[in-house]
């Protein structure tokens, strides 16, 4: 049994680490130190102004961590540390305090005497309010469902011939209970629609369709789906599904938003991952410890570093100003995104205090911490509070491919590098001061030249040395330089340290024969195989509860990414055990499971009403039909490119953010700018258009992309005016209704109820009615008669497209330029009569409801 | 009173009869208690404004060389300020206004001719000293990367929906490129009918124009609504066909509506001049508070507008001298354009920026960032006129009375509109979440 850990720890936490001194030694602090580091240094370095080079000397931490230029106070050591060498510096541009009065000589004697003496600090008592929960705890362990074992229920007997598999069997034998009856079966035009976006986020084609209609065989069914699970796309399909848990995108998002260049690589990583049908519980162990598992060969390594971008592509506050916030917020936004998406726990909930509702104690979270923290984050970026240009960069922190990277030219080298540490000596001296910020003849401060001479040089230098920009790294993780246990925060401040916690896992349940960390590693490894652990009851229960949830339109828990006490409760329990047992057993086979899913009975219903139905459950959440849903923004975009002919099946190499440099992107710059425009060109499927966070592509945005900022299962579906104005009005939407109407015109033999037919076969993915039909010919009749007398606007071009992007140049990068580079609208219009009304028709069959759903 | 369920008509009969001439505004009625997430909803208690209108000053306005009178910096300049750095009073010469005697720098006379209608807050703090967060936190209460928050225009939204049916209820003018970007004016997880529109400070706003004649277009929608109904008919129609239908009349007549009121070259000239509307980036606030206006008129529920650029870590005294010439007359005629109309009895007005800056010099001719203490004012519906709340200390460093923290302008402007901070709460990730997050008390010392 496991000793749960929380109850055993000290109440009360001393937030500086053995730093209490004795009542003297504080006096003397509170004499004659802290008011001179108040009164001389605060302005400049504390949590309430700017740590300028990320010192804050208002914390002891602060002051022994110290900042960019190491630890400003050793202990006991006054010859070390950077505090006293800075006050007393000989150059008066670099000596402390920059502005206002000096430190006098009795000044600058009590800091020394006092850092001499061991830098006594006050302790401060908080109580660390953890525990009192723990009878509550247990009782919730003991009772919630989702942290009991996992069990493997009998499907119900039924002798019925409505029973097509197990499935059946229990989603049947409900109904029966409630005494309600399944609705007819799907037609297999609907079926064909539903099944093909299903698993591959495409439309069928016409041939397909009439293929599966006219397929007699008893088993065309089977066939199909088999053909479809076999499909690239269908890895595309469902790694977008992935990558919607995984909140990828291809920048750090709010505060500075500085572009990740290698996130693709990771994309393609989840959608080779599904194609080749990896086992579940291998795809998470690659993606939580893909560095420490072993790799036959070099592509097998590279494939296993780029795994772990899922830890790295996150957002980030990169203009934080403390190095241990940032950590700390990078390590929150991990355990968020592990537990989440595996476990479906809100486990971050538990950094300040105890969880409030599931049985997670601070310690857990930490005993969690402590194996992130002893990861090394490698996004390729550091934090500073007021950065430009390459200033968050940092190409160490990348993992660079084990691909033979060849070397640099090493005279240009060696050149560039004595040019640019000229150039960075005489940066540092003239920044910030009197003279450097003075303003030259242009009006500008005089440094900037400095700068953007060193900015220059480090852009040559890195474009030689730089393995990412020569296309070798990826963002992802390796183990920390220093491997060990974490203390908790007190109420979830970086700064303020309590007890030190083992690392470990959850306690909200039991693992059995959980693996022990290996005390030199950072423990990551046993943490994916404690949550892959078959008794882990959480993972496979969640996992085949999101894949249900895009099949069946909503989980058998509804609440797919919480399965705490907040969440909702499975509609068919022994449903959601069988499956997700079976699924350990078949090998953790997404495709396996998705193909069980798919053949029953219950998948291939109607989505037709019922009104007694309708009655006892409005919602649906038995199952007597099948919920229609909406198409996601990916497959609105991809549909429409589809049945004009005009979508690239190809994957392409990369993606548009490859070709940045870590350097912040604004939403009204050139590079936001090339962004739109690149995924305005781009005919590849969705997946694959630019996802940096904030710069949606325009052709997405309006139908509830997903957010990219937290683990996401399931997508949002809202109905808003700015939907219509986009199929009405945009230049993407009537591109492709121009080039179906065009195609459909261009065969002279066809008539206009076989243009009609065609065109409803390609975009609603059927025949029309002769209602239609009439309907649609007498529309056409009328457009083409009215642009006759009346020509269409003459279109107008879109503006030519950009130069590629050049990293910004602002004097200050919290002042940026405004000019918004606007972006046009293209005004996409027919040449004649005939094409505009065809134009208007193929426009109006996007724009249906019908397009938007499938049923 | 409960309906009971039978007596109504089902919306798919409704849809029916629609479908055979059952008048659109009839059944449009009929729709609305159901499919209009934006429909006005009933506030917690008695608003005391109906609308805001934002006036974001981004980047930090110095308020000790604008509004911020402080005898005693003069007195102490060229002396060490608290934490270093030397103090240093403003270049600008100060003197009192209006009954109430308001402080006002020479760089906003314009408004400073508004000091009697004024209540300014000057005991505001915050938490983060630097743009990016602080931005994001004065927009949607959290600074918070990895879990981006609802904006208050999002939140306004979601707690009383909007008073007109063919605008969008929360509009955006000229949002800031960066610190935060779309996250100041986005809903995060509220749901997406919720986020501000965001419009430029020309007035564009993507897919609003035509892509047909008017006559062409509505033939074409007729269409689009014909096929619409045959789906809404059958028997495995999505449920969410319905106000699919709706959104598009919706659209249409946004699309006839919108263009015309962002729109202001058809204001008299007395009105352009008012308020110094010019081409160009010079003219681009003054464009942005007449926009303001004419949405607030037609009911829009909160409008924000930006001017950029007062980070004056150097260039102070020029700097200044620039930013305000483009705002003083703009917002005073704006103020003055509201109050003609009788909309400022309903509508909130507030202006400032993401926190203050110091009074110690930072290099020759410049300040740094103060979160520890600064001020907005509100002006208009339910706050008191001509009246100062809070202080800073003597110095102009840090807030003493009447301190308010974000998290409190936040309760304090919800309390304004009629809403309990504490109540408009929205389920997420397994928890309930607000905009002042955990926090957050009503000042209600400024109530009219």
């Amino acid at each position: 049994m496991t000793a749960y850990r929380s109850y055993a720890l000290a109440l009360v936490a001393s937030t500086a680490l053995y730093a209490a001194g004795s009542p003297e030694q504080i006096e003397f602090f509170e004499k004659k130190v802290r008011p001179v580091l108040v009164n001389k240094c605060y302005a400049c370095h504390s949590a309430e102004t700017k740590p300028a080079g990320g010192l804050r000397v208002d914390d002891r931490n602060g002051l022994l961590r110290g900042g960019e230029s190491g630890p400003a106070v050793v202990p006991g050591n006054p010859a070390q540390g950077t505090l006293l060498k800075r006050i007393q510096h000989q150059d008066p541009k670099r000596r402390m305090p920059k502005e206002g009065d000096p430190v006098t000589d009795a000044e600058l004697a009590a800091l020394t005497a006092w850092i001499r003496d061991g830098a006594a600090w006050p302790d401060e008592q908080v109580r660390l309010d953890t525990g009192r929960l723990e009878a509550a705890y247990q009782r919730i362990r003991a009772r919630h469902w989702a942290f009991q074992p996992l069990t493997s229920p009998q499907p119900p007997a039924l002798n019925s011939s409505w029973v097509w598999n197990d499935v059946d069997r229990f989603i049947l034998a409900k109904l029966r209970e409630r005494k309600l009856q399944p609705v007819r079966d799907a037609d297999r035009v609907t079926l064909i629609r539903r099944l093909t976006f299903d698993l591959t986020g495409l439309p069928p084609t016409p041939a397909e369709t009439d293929a599966f209609v006219a397929d007699k065989r008893p088993d065309a069914y089977e066939r199909l789906v088999d053909r479809l699970l076999q499909s690239r796309h269908f890895a595309e399909r469902w790694a977008r599904h992935w990558l919607d848990v995984a909140r990828y995108g291809e920048s750090t998002g709010p505060s500075r938003n500085i572009p990740y260049p290698h996130a693709w690589r990771y994309r393609d990583y989840v959608i080779d991952a599904i194609d080749r049908d990896i086992p579940f519980n291998r795809f998470i162990e690659e993606q939580i410890a893909g560095d420490l598992l072993p790799a036959a060969d070099a592509a097998e390594r590279d494939r296993l570093l780029a795994a772990t971008g899922f830890l790295a592509i996150g957002p980030k506050d990169v203009n934080q100003r403390f190095k241990e916030r940032f950590v700390m917020d990078n390590v929150d936004e991990q355990i968020d995104t592990v537990t989440r998406s595996t476990l479906a726990l809100t486990v971050s909930c538990a950094r300040c205090h105890d969880h409030k509702f599931d049985p997670v104690p601070i310690t857990d979270y930490y005993a969690l911490a402590g194996i992130f923290t002893s990861t090394e984050l490698a996004a390729g970026l550091r934090n500073k509070m007021g950065g430009a240009g390459l200033d968050y960069y940092d190409h160490k922190a990348l993992i660079t491919l084990t691909s033979t990277v060849p070397p640099p030219p090493a005279d240009k080298l060696a050149r560039l590098q004595s040019e640019l540490a000229i150039a960075k000596k005489e940066w540092d001296a003239i920044r910030g001061t009197p003279e450097g910020l003075a303003l030259d003849s242009n009006g500008r401060p005089k440094q900037r030249q400095y700068r953007l001479r060193y900015e220059r040089l480090q852009f040559e230098v890195l474009s030689l040395t730089d393995p990412a920009t020569r296309g070798y790294a990826v963002h992802g993780v390796r183990e920390g330089k220093e491997i060990g246990d974490t203390a908790i925060r007190i109420r979830g401040q970086a700064e303020r340290l309590g007890p030190v916690v083992p690392r470990g896992f959850l306690t909200a349940f039991t693992v059995p024969n959980a693996p022990k960390i290996n005390p030199a590693q950072s423990g990551r490894l046993e943490l994916a195989q404690w949550i892959t652990n078959p008794q882990n009851p959480l993972t496979a229960r969640v996992f085949v509860n999101r894949v249900w949830s895009h099949l069946f339109g909503k989980g058998i828990v509804s609440t797919v990414d919480n399965f705490g006490r907040n969440g909702d409760r499975p509609s068919h329990p022994e449903l959601l055990d069988y499956l997700a047992s079976k699924f350990i057993r078949d090998g953790w086979s997404l495709k396996r499971l998705v193909r069980d899913l798919v053949m029953s009975h219950t998948y291939r219903l109607s989505a037709d009403k019922l009104a007694a139905n309708q009655e006892a459950d409005p919602e649906n959440r038995l199952l007597w039909r099948h919920s229609p849903r909406r198409l996601e923004a990916e497959e609105i975009r991809d549909a429409m490119l589809a049945s004009a002919g005009r979508l690239e099946l190809r994957p392409p190499a990369g993606s548009a953010v490859s070709q940045f440099k870590m350097v912040e992107i604004r939403d009204n710059g050139l590079e936001s700018r090339s962004l739109h425009e690149a995924a305005d060109r781009s005919v590849y499927r969705s997946i694959y258009l630019p996802l940096a966070r904030g710069i949606t592509p325009r052709s997405l945005e309006p139908f509830d992309p997903v957010s990219q900022t937290l683990v996401t299962g399931q997508r949002d579906g809202t109905t808003v005016p700015t939907q219509a104005l986009y199929l009405l009005n945009s230049a993407f939407v009537r591109r492709q209704a121009l080039a179906l109407a065009n195609s459909l015109l261009s065969d002279p033999k066809r008539t206009t109820e076989q243009r009609i037919r065609q065109a409803y076969r390609l975009v609603l993915n059927r025949l029309p009615t002769s209602r239609e039909i009439a309907r649609a010919a007498a529309f056409l009749k009328t457009a083409e008669s009215a642009y006759a007398t009346k020509p269409p606007k003459a279109p107008v071009a879109a503006a030519a497209s950009l130069p590629p992007p050049q990293p910004d140049d602002p004097d200050d990068p919290d002042n940026v330029d405004r000019t918004e580079y606007a972006l046009p609208e293209e005004s996409v219009q027919a040449d004649n009569a005939r094409s505009a009304a065809w134009l208007d028709f193929i426009q109006a069959l996007y724009a249906s409801a019908e397009f938007r759903f499938i049923r | 009173m409960l309906t009971p369920r039978s007596v109504l008509p089902s919306r798919r009969t409704l849809l029916r009869s629609a479908g055979a001439g059952f008048g659109y505004l009839a059944f449009s009625a009929m729709l609305q208690a159901a499919n209009k997430p934006l429909a006005s909803k009933q506030p917690h208690f008695r608003p005391r404004a109906k609308r805001i209108i934002f006036l974001f000053m981004e980047g930090a306005m110095s308020s000790l060389d604008t509004f911020e009178y402080k005898p005693e910096l003069v007195k102490n300049a060229g002396k060490s300020g608290p934490g270093g750095g030397v103090l240093t009073p403003s270049k600008f010469q100060f003197k009192q206004y209006g009954q109430s005697g308001s402080w006002f720098s020479e760089l906003l006379p314009n408004i400073a001719k508004h000091a009697d209608e004024l209540c300014w807050i000057r005991g505001l703090h915050t938490d983060t000293p630097a743009h990016p967060q602080a931005v994001v936190q004065l927009h949607t209460g959290s600074a918070n990367a990895a879990l981006t928050r609802p904006s208050m225009g999002a939140w306004l939204l979601y707690g009383l929906g909007t008073e007109n049916q063919d605008l969008p209820g929360y509009v955006t003018i000229n949002p800031p490129p960066n610190f935060g970007g779309a996250v100041n004016y986005g809903s995060a997880f509220l749901p997406a009918q919720y986020q501000g529109t965001r419009i430029s400070d020309s007035g564009f706003l993507p897919n609003l124009k035509p892509a047909s004649s008017a006559r062409m277009q509505r033939n074409q929608l007729d269409l689009i609504q014909a096929m619409n109904r045959d789906l809404a008919a059958s028997p495995d129609a999505p449920e969410p066909v319905d106000g699919i239908i709706e959104s598009y009349e919706l659209a249409f007549r946004m699309q006839g509506k919108l263009p015309e009121l962002l729109d202001i070259s058809t204001e008299p000239q007395h009105v352009l001049d008012a308020y110094g509307v010019k081409p160009g980036p010079e003219g681009s606030f003054a464009r942005q508070c007449l926009m303001a206006r004419r949405l607030t008129e037609a009911g829009v529920r909160f409008v924000e507008i930006c001017q950029g650029g007062w980070d004056h870590h150097t260039n102070l005294h020029k700097g200044l001298i620039e930013r305000c010439r483009q705002i003083d007359q703009s917002t005073s005629a704006l103020l003055t354009d509201l109050a003609q109309r009788g909309l400022l009895d309903e509508t909130l007005v507030l202006f400032g920026s993401e926190f203050g800056r110091l009074p110690m010099a930072q290099g020759p001719d410049g300040r740094d960032h103060n979160i520890t203490g600064y001020a907005m004012f509100l002006a208009g519906a339910g706050v008191k006129k001509g009246f100062s709340y809070g202080a800073t200390d003597e110095l102009g460093v840090r807030a003493v009375e009447g301190r308010m923290h974000t998290n409190d302008l936040h309760a304090t402007l919800l309390a304004l509109m009629g809403l309990d901070h504490k109540q408009l709460t929205y389920r997420y990730a397994g928890r309930d979440f607000r905009l002042t997050d955990v926090a957050g008390e009503v000042h209600d010392a400024i109530f009219a």
